[in-house]
């Protein structure tokens, strides 16, 4: 357990900076996430945070301990690699020992500390196999168990799942879950999927140009994204963005008329002048089916519909744009159906022309809906 | 406070590590500047100066060079060379590739025998080949010539007994020598075709001898290039089965480059002229593979394998 | 029309038949070694290929008569120790050059390369005069170092690209695991590249034990001469006995077929992992 500061640091590789200047503090006992598009910096910040990779300027804080120039070990992090990395003429035993080994501890801790960890990652009978007999989700506890053995201060994790097939990754998922409880290590997790980010992390630091575009809990960034690149990351299907001009702006309500059609009033927490260009955003899930007539009903038509039984998505097409909706009521709709929608006013973002987000989202975004006392049994 | 003297001790330490770490790199230099590069620079030094190493020597200038250039010896041993290496480089290529291919995609179960038994003379001893092919080459009782005798080639003496024939007879050992060693790089580089462009060429109706032409000689280019490149260098380091076999005769018609330089060294004594041989024969080496390294790339593969 | 499994069985069957001829008329240097080494002073100089009966008098002559297990121990020591050396030289150096990429490694692998393109015959003389400088004629040391610097390039060549060919992520791993450099190279570094150390340790046993040039002036002192310069003696004392000759000469090629045999499939396999490129 250990509170990781990241103060100022700049990378660059050669005369490409991959990382401008970013400062960043992860807690005691947190678990955070680092995620954004492939090439965002996210894992080489990783391996920075590691002692694998060199930075150019700027501090690495264990424990307020400067360990800039400090080898992984003597910062005391553990790592699971992205191929896992074991060691393919290791059996699994000797695999999530050998960090063990070589601080030179006792045989017989050796021996009792790996079979806790393959007891908690339920490897015990695949001890003597090596990594090549093993199966993906099988390697990927081992690399996990690699890492635990270690009681590491910094337990960080590169991209775990994304060797995985689609099911395993869903319950290796659920098993990190658990094991974020059982260990409650400081851990940093880099991932490219917003559903491994939203699902596990306290933390979520979104990453976009080696820059830092947000950092909050996954219901801040879900309700409250700072600005249009979080909002179009965070959320499956993403946010829908639709072009604007306000027309009127009275105090903290703006008017905007969107090029498809109908006219919002939105909250904002800052001015914003007539006539300036603004984007929308609605989540699909947020547009309602309304009947035709309906006060603030517009119509569009279904250019694809795709059915999964749980969802339906409907895609539209408006002139130059385009939207998707999510029901998730049964109602099953065709291509080319005519479909009346509203776009509740509450639960919609606004954007400067800059990105930056414009609307207030703190009191017309729902919070948290606890369960009721019918719902939740003790 | 705390935390800066960290920083200093971590930095000192990780100074130290880094220069410690050049003890990888220190036997494998030591070896080379002890035994490669000081003795290459000794030799063009003394390749400079006449009179032997015992009995001091004087400054000579390129008079060491001259007297070589204008020995005949010189361009013997030059033509015989050229010829050693246009034939056994292309004739090895050939038998080992077709070997390689034949007992790659048409053998299986006798597959390592095959491979096993063709590279056997490579791993025999090159002075007890010499010594069995000079008894094959012998006049009179030597098999050579009793068994030619049968296709119509009479020969009336040991071929490496003539100045004409006798470094044709030396190449033809060579060859049988080495052809297991072509086969053999061949053989890893069939193995390592990929497969999904032998079954898309099998899809586009390539078979037989048009996949093996078309396909799969151009996708072995990296083992030919190497070949070539160490071909090249083997013939300059022939040696053993001239000196074992011929000696360099009849009247030096045989002579290489190898038992010029011994004999100029060890037998008459003359370093001065061995040492501008050496010389020359380095500055050949040299220039025909950085000439190859040039027009075909530094690579010694036999797999079709892309280097970054 | 044929069906095409006949058609099959039958190109297999006729490519099996030309390759056995092939090989018969490849290993008539070696069975006539054998077979001159079989006969009796009588048959000695029949020019046939084969003769009959066969007798092993020779064999039991020449091995009575000569310190050939002398001969051997020398080659053997020679041999190993170069091996030795050069297998742990060569890994060290392709381990700084293409795990630790420490600066200056790339020229420092650039000139040693050049060491492959150097003809042993220009390096003779010099060495030679290096080795009676030290006084290392007539001495293990004088060849195994010399034969050693020699065999660097190629095994570096070899074991370089196969450190290279390794998951980078697995010598992360490694420093996360607390390793130091040292530590890297022997658990990580090489079992992983044991194919390649493999194809090096033979190939360059191999070359080693047959190397002709270097032995033959260093090495002057008859105990200490190795088993590729000893048949020239041979032929001299022998020159009126081809029988004893060649079973002396069948002897001294043997051990090392054997070997090969025994390691053939080690040795293509590290071929066919890619071993030869770089």
């Amino acid at each position: 357990m250990a509170t990781l500061s990241i103060d100022k640091i700049t990378k660059a590789f050669g005369h490409t900076t991959v990382i401008p200047e970013l400062s960043l503090t992860i807690e005691d006992g947190e678990f955070c996430v680092l995620v954004g598009p492939s090439g965002c910096g996210k894992s080489t910040l990783l391996r920075i945070i590691a002692g694998l990779e060199p930075i150019s300027s700027g501090r690495i804080l264990v424990d307020g301990v400067d360990m800039s120039g400090a080898e992984p070990p003597e910062r005391g992090v553990a790592m699971v690699f992205q191929s896992y990395a074991l060691y393919p003429h290791m059996d699994v035993d000797r695999n999530i020992g050998f960090g063990l080994k070589i601080a030179r501890t006792p045989a017989a801790e050796i021996v009792e500390r790996v079979g806790r960890a393959a007891e908690k990652l339920r490897l015990g009978s695949y001890l003597k196999r090596k990594p090549r007999e093993l199966s993906g989700g099988q390697r990927q506890r081992v690399a996990i168990g690699r890492a635990m053995t270690r009681k590491p201060k910094l337990f960080l994790l590169d991209e775990p799942l994304s060797n995985l097939d689609a099911a395993l990754r869903v319950g290796m998922r659920v098993e990190i879950a658990r094991l974020k409880v059982e260990l409650a290590s400081t851990m940093v997790y880099v991932t490219h999927d917003q559903v491994e980010a939203m699902t596990l992390a306290d933390r979520i630091v979104v990453m976009n140009s080696g820059r830092i575009e947000q950092v909050g809990t996954p219901l801040d960034l879900y309700h409250r994204p700072a600005n249009l690149f979080v909002a179009g990351f965070i959320g499956s299907p993403a946010m829908n963005f639709l072009n604007g001009k306000v027309v009127a702006s009275r105090g903290m309500v703006t008017t905007v008329a969107l090029s498809m059609g109908p006219t919002l009033d939105i909250a904002v927490e800052r001015h914003i002048e007539p006539g300036d260009s603004v984007t929308l955003g609605i989540r699909p899930e947020h547009i309602a089916l309304a009947g035709e007539g309906q006060a603030n009903a517009h119509v569009v038509q279904a250019s694809m519909v795709e059915l999964l039984g749980s969802d339906t998505f409907i895609h539209a097409n408006e002139g130059e744009e385009s939207l998707v909706i999510r029901d998730s009521h049964g109602r099953i709709a065709r291509a080319g159906d005519r479909v009346a929608i509203s776009l509740p006013a509450r639960v919609c973002h606004l954007f400067n022309s800059n990105g930056d987000r414009i609307s207030d989202a703190t009191a017309a975004h729902a919070e948290p809906v606890p369960l009721s006392p019918e719902e939740r049994v003790d | 406070m705390r935390a800066g003297s960290v920083t200093t001790a971590v930095e000192r330490r990780s100074a130290s590590r880094a220069s410690r770490l050049y003890l990888f790199a220190l036997p494998a230099t030591l070896l080379f500047v002890v035994f490669i590069a000081y003795p290459i620079v000794w030799v063009a030094g003394q390749s400079f100066y006449a009179g032997t190493a015992d009995r001091g020597t004087v400054f000579a200038g390129l008079a060491n060079y001259t007297t070589v250039l204008s020995d005949p010896t010189f361009w013997t041993v030059v033509r015989n060379m050229f010829l050693w290496g246009i034939i056994t480089i292309p004739v090895q290529m050939l038998i080992g590739g077709l070997l390689a291919y034949f007992i790659e995609r048409h053998t299986h179960a006798l597959r390592g025998f095959f491979r096993t038994m063709f590279f056997l003379p490579v791993v025999t001893s090159v002075s007890v080949i010499s010594l069995v092919w000079v008894q094959i080459y012998a006049p009179y009782y030597g098999i050579a010539q009793e068994y030619l005798k049968h296709i119509g080639i009479v020969m009336m003496t040991s071929p490496i007994g003539d100045p004409k024939t006798a470094i044709y007879a030396l190449i033809v050992v060579n060859i049988w020598q080495w052809t297991g060693f072509s086969m053999l790089m061949y053989i890893a580089g069939i193995a390592n075709l990929p497969n999904e462009v032998l079954d898309a060429a099998r899809i586009d109706g390539a078979r037989g001898w048009r996949l093996a032409v078309h396909v799969i000689v151009p996708m072995l280019a990296p083992a030919t290039k190497s070949l070539l490149l160490l071909g090249v260098i083997g013939t300059l380091q022939t040696f053993p089965i001239v000196h074992l076999m011929t000696g360099g005769g009849p009247n030096r018609a045989s002579e290489v480059f190898g038992t010029f330089i011994f004999k100029q060294s060890f037998v008459l004594g003359d370093t001065g002229s061995g040492a501008a041989l050496s010389v020359i024969v380095l500055v050949i080496a040299l220039v025909l593979s950085l000439i190859q390294i040039a027009v075909l790339g530094a690579r010694l593969s036999p797999a079709g394998k892309q280097d970054p | 029309m044929m069906a095409p499994l006949v058609r099959n069985r039958i190109r297999g069957m006729v490519i099996h038949a030309v390759l056995f001829i092939v090989l018969g008329f490849w290993m008539v240097p070696q069975v006539y070694m054998l077979s001159i080494g079989l006969r009796t002073p009588a048959q000695a100089f029949d020019a046939q290929l084969f003769t009959w009966p066969v007798t092993f008098d020779n064999f039991v002559t020449v091995i009575s008569d000569n310190p050939l297990g002398l001969i051997f121990l020398n080659s053997l020591i020679i041999t190993v120790a170069t091996v030795a050396i050069v297998v742990a030289v060569s890994s060290l150096f392709a381990f700084a050059c293409a795990i630790l990429r420490l600066k200056g490694s790339i020229f420092l692998y650039t000139t040693l390369l050049t060491t492959l393109m150097v003809p042993l015959a220009s390096m003779v003389l010099p060495l030679a005069i290096l080795l009676k400088n030290f006084g290392w004629v007539n001495t293990y040391i004088g060849l195994i170092l010399p034969y050693a610097a020699l065999g660097v390039p190629f095994a570096m060549v070899i074991l370089k690209s196969f450190m290279e060919d390794a998951p980078r992520e697995l010598f992360e791993a490694a420093r996360v695991d607390g390793c130091n450099a040292w530590q890297t190279y022997w658990h990580v570094a090489l079992p992983l590249v044991r194919p390649a150390l493999v194809f090096v340790t033979i190939w360059q046993f191999i070359v080693t034990w047959n190397e002709f040039f270097l032995a033959l002036i260093v090495l002057t002192r008859s105990e200490m001469k190795t088993l590729t310069i000893v048949p020239m003696q041979y032929s001299g004392l022998y020159m009126a006995n081809p029988g004893a000759l060649f079973a002396i000469l069948t002897l001294i090629a043997l051990p090392l077929i054997l070997l090969y045999v025994l390691v053939q499939r080690a040795f293509v396999r590290g071929l066919l992992a890619g071993a030869v490129k770089g």
